[in-house]
């Protein structure tokens, strides 16, 4: 498999260089290009990106594996996270979870994530990043029965 | 009881747009601003007393000082990585009110002699900054940033990639370089901060958001809200067992129960209060008895053996388990220690199991023991604050409500 940026992203990636004083701090919003392109992060799009920065691959895969959001294979489900940090606990995200496991575990991959910023929203969960606060198992049939 | 400077455009409509953000006085203090030297701003916001939101409370205007006396090509960094549980603040002022975030960043840039800033989101905000983007985008546009503008400026949106200890100022420079956000050894004597060797001043989003209001007003303006040692307001915020949850600005100085109850409309459901973590999960935990005499300043809460922190106050009722609520923050802490030093890999991993047990009620005085002497050896020799941090929420919960932890004792 190889790995090509689209021309979007090209074009994208060319004003970027003059954002920064050294390539090598393209690699996130590269990776992050990257992901957006594909759904997640390939080997063939790391040594890309290792070439194009002339950065050791190991170097690259070092700092995308570092971080929690980038994902290193396809995933065939849509993705459901769950904040499971302090405010979301004290306001029920436990049951929250519960009911997402036991009614949508078959359609979506479901995650426990921390604290997303959204506490007095809690509790709370994303969809495909996007973010539902106050979340109620009504209000999750309804949001998750849509997509 | 409510105080807006920062908050003031909160709620009207559409006010992330350009449009609707002029109408209402954002870009106002430029004027101001360039009317004066940049060592007059300066001094402005040293006469203004601004300290830092992002949790340290650091005084702004000595670190622009430092920044702006170093020699080199110039940065500011915003740090808008706000991953501290109970903190949700920043994030408000990205979606709701980006352009004033933009003119603080021209007016910080204009007085430490930068040309480039980053505003560092974390990842897991794509949809608040997608929206500071599009007022980035507006900006240029109309020639208010670029190298069209008054004061040439380029800003640019850097997206984390989730990990809190990115929020840490020099993990979030070795980040916004392309390296694993691993916390620098700090220098003995005080220095700027360095992106790739140059200096860069690092500020909370919400400090640069308080900037204009200083710039258009003046130091005493600022001053006079809040007390001496901590002038102006803060974006403080209730989350947990509050009946209403939510962001509301307030100046420094008030009491923290009276803000609970007449802004947060007291505890959920009418219960009593056990305790409140003032200032997100970092700060050690302060019972109902002290929450009655605390006062929301920095002096304050540290003459109470906590820390004001980011100013995001989680309540917990008289039902709330104080073991369950710290197995919930050691799992945090366990999650996100960045690893580099051993007394803070090996201790967050170890206090978090043995919480297992006196969840399980199958502790025994031994890990007791354990908990309090992992926590003393996470205090000390370690990297950065992380550790230490971890070790004051421990001790907190400890001296306050050890007979709960006493209760899962075999
Ligand atoms: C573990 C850790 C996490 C931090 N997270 C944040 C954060 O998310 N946002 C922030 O502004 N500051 C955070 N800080 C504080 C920063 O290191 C730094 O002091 C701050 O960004 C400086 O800006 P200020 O002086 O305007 O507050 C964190 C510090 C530590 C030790
Ligand atoms: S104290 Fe913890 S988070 Fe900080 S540098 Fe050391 S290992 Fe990393
Ligand atoms: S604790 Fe869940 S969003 Fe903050």
């Amino acid at each position: 498999m190889s790995f090509r940026f689209n021309q979007e992203n090209t074009i994208k990636i060319a004003s970027l260089l003059n954002r920064y004083p050294q390539k090598k701090a393209l690699i996130l919003p590269l990776l992050w290009l990257a992901q957006k392109q594909e759904g997640f992060i390939s080997d063939a799009a790391m040594k890309n990106i290792s070439e194009f920065l002339e950065l050791p691959l190991m170097h690259v895969y070092s700092v995308a594996s570092f971080y929690t959001m980038f994902r290193f294979a396809k995933n065939e489900k849509k993705v459901i996270e769950v904040c499971r940090t302090l405010s979301c606990e004290l306001n029920g995200s436990e049951d929250i979870k519960k009911y997402i496991q036991s009614n949508y575990s078959d359609r979506f991959e479901i995650v426990e994530v921390e604290c997303m910023g959204a506490c007095s929203g809690a509790p709370m969960c994303t969809l495909e990043g996007k973010y539902f606060e106050n979340v109620t198992p009504q209000k999750i049939d309804k949001v998750f029965n849509d997509n | 009881m409510i105080t807006k400077i920062v908050s003031k455009n909160f709620e009207i409509l559409n006010s992330h747009t350009m449009a609707v953000a002029l109408e209402n006085g954002r870009y106002a203090s430029l004027e101001n601003l360039f009317l004066q030297k940049p060592r007059e701003i300066i001094d402005t916001i040293s006469q203004s007393g601004l300290r830092g939101k992002g949790g340290g409370g650091a005084h702004a205007g000595s670190k622009w000082q430092l920044a702006a006396d170093t020699q080199g090509t110039k940065y500011l960094v915003v740090n808008a990585d706000e991953s501290e549980p109970g903190t949700f603040k920043d994030r408000q002022i990205l979606s709701k009110d980006p352009h004033l975030l933009i003119e603080g960043i021209i007016c910080t840039c204009y007085a430490i002699g930068s040309h480039i800033s980053y505003i560092y989101v974390r990842g897991e905000y794509e949809e608040f900054s997608d929206i500071l983007q599009s007022a980035i985008d507006e900006a240029y546009e109309k020639n208010i940033i670029g190298s069209g503008a008054q004061y040439p400026l380029d800003i640019t949106v850097h997206r984390g990639g989730g990990a809190y200890i990115c929020g840490e100022k020099s993990a979030l420079l070795e980040s916004l370089e392309g390296n694993r956000g691993h916390p620098r050894l700090k220098p003995h004597t005080p220095q700027a901060e360095s992106y790739f060797g140059e200096p860069a001043l690092v500020n909370n989003v919400e400090t640069i958001a308080s900037v204009p209001f200083i710039v258009e007003n003046g130091a005493e303006a600022y001053r006079a809200y809040g007390t001496e040692k901590s002038p102006g307001t803060l974006l403080f915020a209730l989350s947990g067992h509050v009946e209403k949850p939510g962001v509301y600005e307030a100046e420094f100085g008030l009491g923290m129960w009276e803000y609970i109850h007449t802004l947060g409309g007291g505890v959920k459901n009418g219960k009593m209060l056990k305790a409140v973590i003032p200032g997100g999960a970092s700060t050690p935990i302060l019972p109902a008895h002290l929450v009655q005499e605390a006062k929301l300043d920095y002096e304050s809460l540290k003459s109470l053996g906590t820390e004001l922190g980011t100013g995001g106050m989680i309540l917990l009722d008289e039902d709330a388990s104080m073991v369950k609520a710290l197995k919930n923050l050691l799992r945090f802490y366990h999650h996100e220690s960045c690893g580099q030093c051993t007394p803070c890999r090996e201790g967050t991993s170890w206090v978090d199991k043995t919480l297992d047990k006196f969840i399980a009620k199958t502790a025994t005085t031994e890990d007791l023991k354990i908990l309090k002497s992992v926590s003393k050896s996470m205090n000390g020799k370690t990297i950065c604050v992380f550790a230490p941090a971890a070790s004051g929420v421990i001790n907190g919960f400890l001296k306050h409500f050890e007979n709960e932890f006493l209760e899962c004792i075999q």
